[in-house]
């Protein structure tokens, strides 16, 4: 009895393996696919804090920020994230004299920065965390 | 091409499916007496890396595959181990919780205390000091002076001097500016790691002096800003290896053995010529668990783990082992290279050359590649300072996967 069933065990241990293999390559290979080579210019980027392959649309792990950056739902923002929670127009990170601040552009689920909604404009200091929708950013400022 | 039904769930439940069938058998084997208490370890266990894969992708923004590998790795390894030797299976199961239990303080305390990367000669002065332990404590087993007892409990030092050095490249190479200045700190470091390879030496743990040597070559290449020391330490290599060879039997005997071992059979090469067998006894699916006979092998728990397992569940099964730690090696790097902090960079490159370079060793050593030398393969092996220190260096490496760079920004503002 205990034989028939190792001899069988023996390819299914083989096949599981085999697939939880080839499932982490399958990962692995997407998460690659999406990184495109990082050119970051200027002193300050957004990074991205959630995990890549959680989120079913097309979404960069580095945002550069070059003087100005908006950010919304439709196409003609400089990052576009076709997400349901994200308005059309949603943020714009605006430079003035090596310091950054945000701006809420009245977008319908709000911004928040550190877990404290965004009213109208605020200073983004090095480490603070964005949230729109489910999506996190952490603002990296090397400057 | 790749639609959307696979997600990081795929692995997590293909390891669970894993791990119950393996109990099935085991449940089937002890139809008729039940030892209940290794259930209960065992149950434990699955939950403890199914929560543990859980939690990692809430509470980490950096990897979350490595934990995963690693988690099938272990169960492959705890498989044969219970069924060597029931007794070791039940020890190994209580050490690999202490080793997940480690694997969290690890993550923890590199994450919240900050300063690691100042404290270079508390890590020098700390492995003389575990060295010394060694040369006064030691006892001999198995031809090598590496093992220290204290309360019943043996204790392998160089398991911890080994993420020691790590942390020592680390500091040099990330500190850079500050030895520039100072003449000779090149050299002090290659005298300092050249130190601990000789008295591993004297200690006759030729495999561990490897991995030093193979860990410091690695890094040395990578971040050596003087391209000569580089051959320096080469032709160095080359010839304290010859020396080695002329003036030391033990050396001597293990390659011989490697180049012939079919004319010692009787008694030196018993060893390899066992696992040899042992791996051509098994094929390409294996005889089946519990149905072949790895305890020919000498020290098939330890370090012929391996020829064990591809004895009873094929060459297959060898070959996905080589393959998880291709891709634990591959993460390992892609983790120093999105790395900001040198620091921290360094320590994963560091990290996945050691576990590289171990089971390289190994691997080669029991299927008659390389030279055989006593080490153990990381997650795999029997063996509770090898568990443990394998998983203080996943520690490291889930640290390094996270952005450190702004954290330690702040760090500097506060200090100024």
């Amino acid at each position: 009895m205990y034989n028939l069933i190792s001899v069988l065990f023996k390819y299914v241990f083989i096949i599981i393996i085999y697939l939880f293999i080839f499932s982490i390559i399958r990962l692995i290979y997407l998460d690659i696919k999406s990184i495109s080579p990082v050119t970051l210019e200027g002193n300050a980027y957004l990074k991205l804090i959630n995990r890549r392959d959680s989120i079913p649309y097309k979404i960069k792990e580095h945002y550069s920020i070059d003087g100005e950056l908006t950010l919304g739902r439709r196409s003609d923002n400089d990052v576009y994230l076709n997400d349901p929670f994200i308005s059309k127009k949603h943020l714009k990170i605006v430079e003035d004299e090596e310091e950054y601040y945000l701006e809420d552009l009245d977008s319908a689920n709000g911004t928040f920065i550190n877990t404290e909604r965004v009213e109208d404009v605020v200073k983004l200091s090095n480490g603070d965390i964005i949230k729109l929708g489910s999506i996190e950013f952490l603002f990296v400022d090397r400057g | 091409m790749f639609n959307k039904s696979i997600s990081t769930k795929t692995p997590r439940n293909l390891l669970l499916l894993f791990e119950i069938l393996s109990l099935v058998l085991l449940l089937v084997n002890q139809w008729d007496n039940i030892d209940k208490t290794i259930y209960y370890i065992w149950i434990a266990l699955i939950l403890i890396i199914y929560i543990s894969n859980f939690i990692l992708n809430r509470i980490t923004s950096g990897d979350n595959y490595i934990f995963l590998i690693v988690s099938m790795l272990m169960s492959i390894g705890i498989i044969m181990i219970y069924r060597i030797d029931s007794e070791l299976g039940f020890k190994q199961l209580l050490w690999f919780i202490i080793g997940i239990i480690a694997f969290y303080f690890t993550y923890f305390m590199l994450k919240y205390i900050r300063g690691w990367k100042n404290w270079g000669k508390l890590y020098i002065v700390l492995s003389y000091i575990l060295f010394l332990i060694t040369f006064l404590l030691g006892t001999r087993k198995y031809g090598a002076i590496n093992w220290i007892t204290i309360g019943g409990h043996s204790f392998q030092p160089a398991e911890i001097t080994k993420l020691l050095l790590i942390f020592i490249l680390a500091f040099y190479y990330s500190n850079m500016d500050m030895f520039k200045d100072r003449k000779y700190s090149d050299y002090i470091l290659m005298g300092l790691v050249y130190s601990f390879i000789g008295l591993l030496f004297l200690q006759r743990d030729l495999g561990t002096a490897v991995i030093f040597l193979g860990i410091y070559m690695v890094i040395q290449f990578i971040h050596e800003e003087k391209r000569m020391n580089i051959l320096y330490n080469i032709g160095l290599f080359a010839v304290g290896g010859t020396l080695g060879y002329v003036l030391f039997d033990h050396v001597k005997v293990r390659v011989q053995t490697w180049i012939n071992p079919w004319i010692y059979i009787d008694n030196k090469g018993y060893q390899i010529t066992q696992s040899l067998f042992a791996i051509a006894e098994g094929g390409f699916f294996g005889t089946g668990i519990g149905l072949g006979n790895p305890e020919f092998i000498p020290l098939a728990y330890t370090d012929f783990i391996f020829s064990a397992i591809c004895e009873e569940m094929g060459i297959f099964i060898g070959i996905g082992i080589i393959m998880l730690f291709m891709i634990l090696v591959y993460r390992g790097f892609k983790i120093a290279l999105n790395q900001n902090d040198k620091f921290f960079r360094i320590l994963a490159i560091g990290v996945s050359t050691l576990f590289g370079i171990q089971s390289i060793i190994i691997i080669g050593g029991v299927i008659k590649v390389l030279p055989l030398t006593g080490i153990t393969l990381p997650f795999v092996s029997y063996g509770g300072s090898s568990i443990l220190s394998s998983f203080i260096a996943l520690g490291i490496l889930q640290i390094s996967s996270e952005d450190m760079s702004y954290k330690e920004e702040e760090y500097c503002e506060t200090r100024k």
